[in-house]
């Protein structure tokens, strides 16, 4: 059974009132990048995914989780 | 880095994405006129021509391996080529090369029944493989950029 990573960061950024402008910066990634992340277009390194995480202020798990 | 730099980064990869598959378009456009005038005499307009075009194609790669844009600033040059910038070439490569490969294949087999020199081949597989690469990145950059 193939799993994906399935990921709540565009309501943990909202939830902050984050743009993903806003976001991009405090990462130190491209905007485009937020963007596939959010969509599930692209899965993040695990530095990125840390970053994330301390960007948003909340553990990764909070952010990404196992789907399927 | 500041919002400015994300900003300008965003716009670049924008304006990169846009130009990838035409720039693709010139680069094979210009060798139809290189095959379409073959000729077994060489005129001076040959080795201008043979030298467009290996300059063209080593700009390309070198744009294509490196991100382009080599005047801007370092921080807007490492927000181009984050993780989804390379990933994406990657891919890009990884096409082009399997193209490069097939188009091999086939160049070696057309070889029994028309006989090419080694210098078109390699012409063509160059041609290929960078013209590959080149779409495959801007489709992939422009499915990054899109939202929702």
């Amino acid at each position: 059974m193939a799993e994906t990573l399935g990921n709540r960061l565009l309501a943990l950024r909202t939830e902050r009132d984050l743009t993903q402008a806003a976001l991009a910066e405090l990462v130190g990634v491209s905007r485009k990048t937020i963007n596939t992340v959010e969509n599930g277009v692209f899965v993040p390194s695990t530095l990125l995914a840390l970053k994330l995480a301390r960007a948003l202020g909340r553990p990764v798990e909070d952010l990404f989780f196992l789907d399927g | 880095m500041t919002s400015s730099d994300i900003d300008t980064a965003d716009r670049l990869t924008r304006k990169r994405a846009r130009m990838l598959p035409f720039l693709a378009l010139i680069f094979v456009t210009q060798q139809i006129s290189y095959f379409v005038e073959a000729d077994a005499r060489v005129r001076m307009v040959d080795h201008v021509k043979v030298g467009a075009w290996l300059l063209l194609s080593v700009v390309l790669l070198l744009a294509l391996a490196t991100g382009g844009f080599w005047f801007r600033p370092k921080t807007v040059r490492a927000l181009m080529d984050d993780e989804v910038t390379r990933a994406n070439r990657a891919e890009a490569f990884r096409i082009g090369f399997l193209a490069t490969m097939i188009a091999g294949i086939g160049l070696y087999f057309l070889d029994q029944f028309a006989p090419m020199r080694g210098r078109e081949t390699i012409h063509i597989l160059v041609t290929i493989g960078i013209a590959t690469a080149l779409i495959v990145f801007g489709a992939l950059e422009r499915r990054a950029l899109r939202d929702g």
